[in-house]
């Protein structure tokens, strides 16, 4: 298949392997994440909890207008590490498969299905003439009735991983050991929030407010959210929580 | 193509051999359509203090030439969240075009960080059908809140369009709109926005052959949508005085094949089950950093 | 749809489906085979038969052993019966402007999970575009259609056991077939209940 854009003699791939097997492009993609704002990830008995970093690089930002926590269908939100562009290409992107895969079974896809599907277009830009990696990593929180609420990762070079929790960016390391340290296997949503704020505050720079950090969270419907109702639809499952929410969450 | 499944746009891959079929045969098979009744009206507003919004009717019969296709089916289709839209003519393409603009307002929602007008759904709808220039034969009433208000259009299947307040389509619009010019009223209240809807609709099930069943409503404000499906059942089915239930062992038949889904499984120990084997050596396989490792990727990921 | 003939029926009875169809293959009014079935399995509990043109029977068939297989294999589950209809419906609708001559009927079973414990029996039909109906009672469609609604609707009743509703589709659709020249000489049935599928011939009139 020609590349994107039909760049002619200079569609070659920009990822091309080093002598030593490396591909240098994924781990400078890698290094774009490792320095971007610290978002993470839990897994609740009763949903999940995605949480991230809103830096401001200037007082004079308004940061209201940024969107760092995405809903991609009424099951499944995404959260990111990394480039702000190349997420809400990503974005974009999920939005209209998540859209095909209703269009075609009348039903939102898995949560594995569409992460399978983004990993796919991530990888394709390691392997692609003229492009580069997208350089983010992504956190996917979502419900489906086959396999319940489950979280994965997605790394530039298409890798992922399911996880109990997560973290990416800046704080990865520090963060990680310190979900370690938290996590254990029957925590509840609630619990998993404030785990969440308190991994978050663990070398967080400046002050955590509602106005600096996005939270979403990915609920366990009841049997009977799921009975279906003539003429409506199944409530969502995944939703942000507003600015008065993280602040009621903050002030516990 | 990101999902398995039917690509973009639509295959014309069996129109000459079907053209060739229906010359040789008598005629091409007929798809479900729904001779239909479907209404809509703008209620509430001015000065009356009750609150605006749109009521929306329809009968629910699906007809396949002349067969009842469907007693009992759904002419109000869901749009968004505050719009909902009756679709009478073909009813595979009611069906559809309010399933891709629905995904198509569903995206649109998302980027744009706020509901989509009605406005929006009737540009998409009406910009859609004028490019099939009315051979997707979707006929429709579609009715919505937003934030600029309360609207109710209808939608041809060639494109055109009307704003007005009360409106009817399908085989039945007729004797809808008999009902709708002989009692509507503006600010009207909700109870009797439903009443006039439900009789306009009943009026079409009881004199358009295309119409029958029963009758749904759907009323829209800015507090919410609710979906009376089956509001009022005029023509319920009689019970059955005696059942025609066959004694067992009347229908003779000659073969039978019973597949049992009953998975029954022994186990027996035999080498190589857990065990090790002779002459295999096992080589532990070499394994990166992990997630996120040295090359991003695992070896044997 | 009449030039091969042909007609299938299913119907919901108590934790259980049955679909049916006759055996016929047809050239007009010539008969050709009369061991042409119109009904394939999915998974275990989930059948679909397809009245209508042969050779689109063939080519659908194939279509959508392809898709599934996909589902399945990305997925890695099993497609419930309201997945596969909608599947099937979206796959009549892209051929909108050139339709498969075909009235697809879907019967099965759902697959017990942790929200719905209870198997719970679902038919469908469809158009030739793929516009889905779902009858809580019984499904028809092939060139005996209009027969095959006037017996179903004096023969079906609610909540029939498996065996008994065996006895009511057979009855329906061999006295439907005996009015109905184009579908006939034979005629199969599958009973879907959640332990076994029965599957029987009968022994019908050969004219």
């Amino acid at each position: 298949m020609a590349a994107p854009g039909g760049g002619g003699a200079y569609s070659f791939s920009l990822t091309t392997f080093s002598p030593s097997g490396k591909l240098v492009q994924i781990e400078h993609a890698l290094a774009a994440v490792a320095g971007g704002t610290t978002s993470l990830g839990i897994k609740a008995t009763n949903g999940i909890v995605l949480a991230t970093e809103k830096k401001a690089s200037s007082l004079l930002l308004d940061t209201s207008v940024l969107e760092k926590v995405a809903p991609i269908c009424p099951n499944i939100g995404f959260v990111y590490s990394g480039m702000g562009p190349d997420f809400r290409i990503l974005v974009a992107k999920a939005r209209k498969i998540a859209q095909a895969y209703w269009k075609v079974y009348g039903e939102y896809p898995p949560t594995k299905v569409l992460v399978q599907e983004v990993a796919g277009v991530m990888q394709k830009a390691t392997q692609s003439g003229g492009v580069r990696p997208y350089g983010i990593s992504l956190l996917i929180a979502g419900w489906d009735s086959h396999r319940g609420q489950s979280l994965y990762q997605v790394d530039p070079s298409g890798s992922y991983w399911a996880w109990k929790a997560s973290a990416i960016g800046k704080n990865m390391v520090n963060g990680k050991t310190f979900l370690e340290k938290r996590y254990n296997d029957d925590l509840s949503l609630e619990d998993a929030i404030h785990t969440a704020l308190l991994t978050l505050k663990e070398g967080f720079e400046g002050e955590m407010t509602e106005n600096t950090i996005e939270i979403g969270i990915v609920t366990v419907p009841t049997a009977e959210q799921l009975q279906e109702k003539p003429g409506e639809r199944l409530p969502p499952t995944f939703r942000k929580l507003t600015e008065s929410e993280v602040k009621d969450y903050l002030s516990l | 193509m990101p999902v398995e499944g039917p690509s973009i746009g639509f295959d014309f891959s069996n129109y000459a051999r079907n053209q060739f079929l229906g010359e040789r045969m008598n005629g091409l098979p007929r798809a479900t359509s729904t001779g239909t009744t479907i209404v809509g009206l703008k209620f509430g507003g001015g000065d009356t203090g009750e609150e605006e919004g749109i009521c929306l009717g329809a009968d629910t019969r699906a007809t396949g030439g002349p067969i009842v296709a469907d007693k009992n089916c759904e002419k109000i289709h869901y749009l968004a969240p505050h719009m909902r839209c009756c679709g009478a003519g073909t009813a595979a393409d009611t069906e559809f075009v309010t399933n891709l603009i629905s995904s198509n307002l569903e995206l649109h929602a998302y980027s744009q960080g706020r509901p989509a007008r009605v406005v929006t759904a009737m540009t998409m709808l009406k910009q859609y059908l004028f490019r099939y220039q009315g051979q997707v034969g979707a006929y429709l009433v579609l009715g919505g809140v937003d934030s600029t208000g309360a609207h109710l259009f209808t939608i041809h299947a060639h494109g055109s369009t009307d704003k007005l307040p009360y409106v009817t389509m399908g085989s039945g619009s007729m004797a809808a709109m008999a009902v709708f010019e002989s009692s509507f009223k503006q600010h009207m209240t909700r109870k009797d926005a439903i009443d006039l809807v439900a009789r306009a609709i009943r009026s079409g099930i009881f004199n358009d052959l295309g119409s029958g069943s029963n009758v749904d409503v759907s009323v829209i404000t800015k507090n919410g949508t609710e979906m009376m499906r089956n509001y009022e059942t005029p023509n319920e089915r009689g019970i059955k005085s005696r059942n025609y239930k066959f004694r067992r062992g009347t229908t003779a038949w000659t073969k039978e094949s019973i597949r049992s889904l009953i998975v029954s499984e022994e186990v027996k120990m035999t080498t190589g089950a857990g065990k090790t084997q002779d002459g295999v050596l096992d080589v532990p396989v070499p394994i990166g950093k992990g997630p996120g490792g040295e090359e991003g990727m695992d070896v044997d990921a | 749809m009449e030039y091969n003939g042909g007609s299938v029926v299913a119907m919901i009875g108590k934790d259980c489906v049955a679909i049916a169809s006759d055996l016929r293959l047809g050239q007009q009014s010539v008969g050709v085979a009369m061991n042409f079935e119109k009904v394939f399995p999915v998974n275990d509990k989930l059948y679909y038969g397809l009245p209508g043109l042969a050779t689109d029977v063939y080519t659908l068939r194939e279509q959508l052993r392809f898709r599934v297989n996909m589902y399945r294999m990305k997925e890695e589950r099993e497609i419930t019966p309201k997945t596969f209809t909608h599947l099937l419906s979206s796959t009549l609708y892209e051929k909108r402007f050139g339709p498969y001559f075909l009235e697809p009927v879907v019967a099965g079973l759902t697959t017990p999970t942790e929200l719905e414990p209870k198997p719970k029996p679902f038919i469908s039909t469809m158009d030739t575009i793929g516009c889905i109906t779902t009858p809580k009672d019984f499904a028809v469609a092939g060139t005996a259609q209009d027969k095959l609604y006037g017996m179903a609707e004096g023969l079906w009743e609610p909540d029939l056991e498996p065996e008994d509703l065996f006895e009511t589709i057979s009855q329906t659709l061999l006295n439907a077939v005996d009015r109905d020249a184009l579908s006939g000489w034979g005629a199969i049935v599958h009973v879907i209940t959640h332990d076994k599928v029965i599957t029987r011939q009968l022994r019908s009139r050969m004219d």
